[in-house]
């Protein structure tokens, strides 16, 4: 176990790593259909190279602790439903996410009959990181961004 | 390119038979419903050959053929649920691509006495994909296991229909984001193998470039998965950061951390110059030395390895049964890997990896994978030690309509089967090695303990997007 954590000491020294202000978001996932680009990016802001939790914000597993509803993919007709479910599990205030080019509407890809459409189209979205999918770096930033302007 | 026999509705099941008995392997079927119609459609290998045995449904029904491939259950399901196609003999016919509200359509009956059910999902706890699994168990142990995809089914495969072959790429790429370099290879072959082009040595060498480097972060992205399932948050940290900087070397040599928009029919946009080149080799070969010692710690860390003998063993007979492919049916001891018969790519010489003692349970799927890089690394190694540039194809006779694609994913082999009209496609279907796995990881699942099927979940780590599609 040293040389682990040895190994995953350097890579945080190399990545350079501030620490952030003391306070705390929480996010819950949804992917509503997408192709797992974004759920892969979105894990690993959590790696060592981003540690998105050193700035007290966390991915958690209920929506009932979640302040963030994050959402990706295009929402399929199947998913609308689990989806709306998540959001009224939340307490309030809450803000949406709409994580990737799919849950923003761009370009998405697949048989109309099967594809609700957009965050956009069933949810209030406050937060659109775009990209196909977005680095770590890009939903880091995103997410900061708005939790600054929260106050 | 790939011969078609077109076969009698009441000829079906002793053609199969037939085939079977001669040693060939069914490797997937489609419906189609192009004409007047609906036609069916399986595909069966032996080596490097490969031919489709066709048939026009005219009463909408033909005779199944699970009894004798039981690999072909989930083919069926689909087909039924998407075309409206009966198959008499597959009894009871279980929902898989529709979602009816009646639990008795899709679920095993399993009762007795403490038998209870435990339903898990769409929505997952932590960054996972959407799908429900109904686990049927007494107390802590699973009796059996139900999973129900589809719930980002995207109708890709229908999306695609009629577009230009050039346009539909995106289709097999998008289908899913962690094999969209192995989907979008193999539908490239299904439609070059249909125009009868032949890739030459550059473009041989870039795809295998791309396709190992697919693997690459993938593996890597497996074993912390599984460090995770266990709880062992060094080893899964230490694998996330490996699995990251080997997607910084494809951002770095690519243009994209999961190498998208990459591949082409009849050419690609990878190609390497010898500064460049020599400049990945050298992330790889510091990555490769982190890698294995970081290997070497998970060897010898008790409390992790203590959790992996004997759990989710998926057996040799049952593997072969089922159709599982890839790293699960190899770490059951099937010595079977696509890339041992890919005349299309540059996999000259190579053997599967395999195991000294292949038990099939989460010890076995992990020690592939790391066995695997290690292979992964040395063609790697052998393909970037000169440079290459994105390659082209070359005519080599009469086209037909007809191509089928088979690259070795991450996973397991992927089929791809393209039906063409003239320059647009008439039907494209996706058969990847997370759909040939979903059933077996479902029965490796019974008379474990519910708490474990993280774990044994990840050890398979199948995807839901290139099933559901």
């Amino acid at each position: 176990m040293y040389i682990l954590l040895r190994q995953l000491a350097t890579i945080r020294r190399q990545a350079h790593l501030t620490r952030g202000q003391p306070r705390s978001l929480a996010i819950r996932h949804v992917d509503a259909g997408s192709c797992n680009g974004c759920e892969h990016e979105l894990t690993s802001v959590t790696n060592p190279f981003h540690d998105l939790q050193r700035y007290g914000l966390d991915i958690v597993a209920s929506p009932r602790h979640a302040d963030i509803l994050l959402i990706t993919g295009p929402i399929t007709r199947r998913m609308s439903g689990p989806l709306h479910t998540a959001y009224q599990a939340m307490p309030e205030p809450r803000l949406v996410a709409a994580l990737g080019d799919c849950a923003l509407g761009c370009k998405i890809l697949g048989d109309p009959t099967e594809i609700i459409g957009s965050a956009d189209d069933m949810l209030p979205v406050n937060i659109r990181i775009p990209g196909c999918p977005p680095t770590p770096d890009a939903i880091a930033e995103h997410i900061l961004t708005a939790l600054s302007q929260c106050g | 390119m790939t011969e078609i026999e077109d076969v009698q509705t009441n000829a079906w099941r002793a053609s199969v038979e037939r085939a079977l008995a001669d040693g060939e392997h069914f490797a997937g079927a489609w419906a189609t419903s192009r004409g007047k119609n609906p036609t069916w459609r399986a595909l069966l290998t032996s080596g490097e050959r490969s031919r489709v045995l066709s048939c026009d449904v005219t009463a909408g029904e033909i005779e199944s053929i699970v009894d004798l491939v039981e690999a072909a259950g989930w083919d069926e399901r689909e087909a039924h649920d998407l075309y409206g196609l009966t198959f008499p003999g597959h009894s009871p016919m279980r929902a898989l691509a529709a979602h009816p509200d009646d639990p008795a359509q899709w679920m095993i009956p399993v009762s007795g006495e403490g038998v209870h059910q435990v339903a898990v999902g769409p929505i997952h706890a932590g960054v996972i994909e959407s799908g429900h699994f109904r686990f049927h168990v007494i107390g802590e142990r699973i009796l059996a296991m139900d999973p129900r995809l589809f719930y980002k089914h995207r109708g890709l495969e229908r999306a695609a229909e009629g577009l230009h072959t050039d346009e539909a790429l995106t289709y097999a790429g998008r289908a899913c984001a962690a094999c969209s370099v192995t989907n979008t290879v193999a539908y490239a072959h299904a439609v070059e193998s249909a125009h009868a082009l032949q890739p030459d040595r550059e473009l041989r060498t870039a795809r295998t470039v791309l396709l190992e480097l697919e693997r690459l972060y993938n593996h890597l992205h497996d074993i912390s998965a599984i460090c995770a399932g266990v709880g062992y948050a060094p080893g899964a940290m230490a694998f996330a950061a490996l699995k990251d900087r080997a997607q910084q070397v494809n951002m770095r040599s690519f243009g994209h951390r999961f190498l998208f928009d990459t591949v082409r029919i009849g050419g690609g946009d990878a190609q390497l110059d010898a500064t460049a080149a020599g400049a990945t080799l050298g992330d790889l070969r510091e990555l490769r030395v982190d890698s294995a010692s970081a290997w070497r710690e998970l060897e010898f860390t008790s409390s992790l390895q203590a959790r992996l003998d004997g759990i989710g063993v998926l057996g040799a007979d049952d593997a072969r049964r089922l159709g599982a492919v890839g790293p699960a049916a190899r770490a059951a001891g099937i010595r079977e890997d696509a890339r041992s018969t890919s005349p299309r790519l540059a996999y000259n010489g190579f053997t599967p990896a395999s195991l000294r003692a292949p038990t099939g349970d989460v010890a076995s799927r992990l020690r592939l994978r790391a066995i695997e890089l290690e292979s992964t690394y040395d063609i790697l190694e052998e393909l970037l030690a000169r440079p290459f540039t994105s390659g082209g194809t070359t005519s080599v006779g009469a086209g037909s309509t007809l191509g089928i694609g088979l690259v070795e994913s991450p996973r397991g082999a992927t089929i791809c089967a393209v039906e063409l009209d003239g320059t647009r496609v008439g039907r494209l279907h996706l058969r990847t090695g997370s759909y040939a796995n979903w059933p077996s990881l479902a029965h490796a699942t019974a008379d474990n303990l519910l708490p474990d099927f993280p774990l044994i979940n990840k050890s398979f780590e199948l995807c839901y997007a290139c099933v559901d599609r």
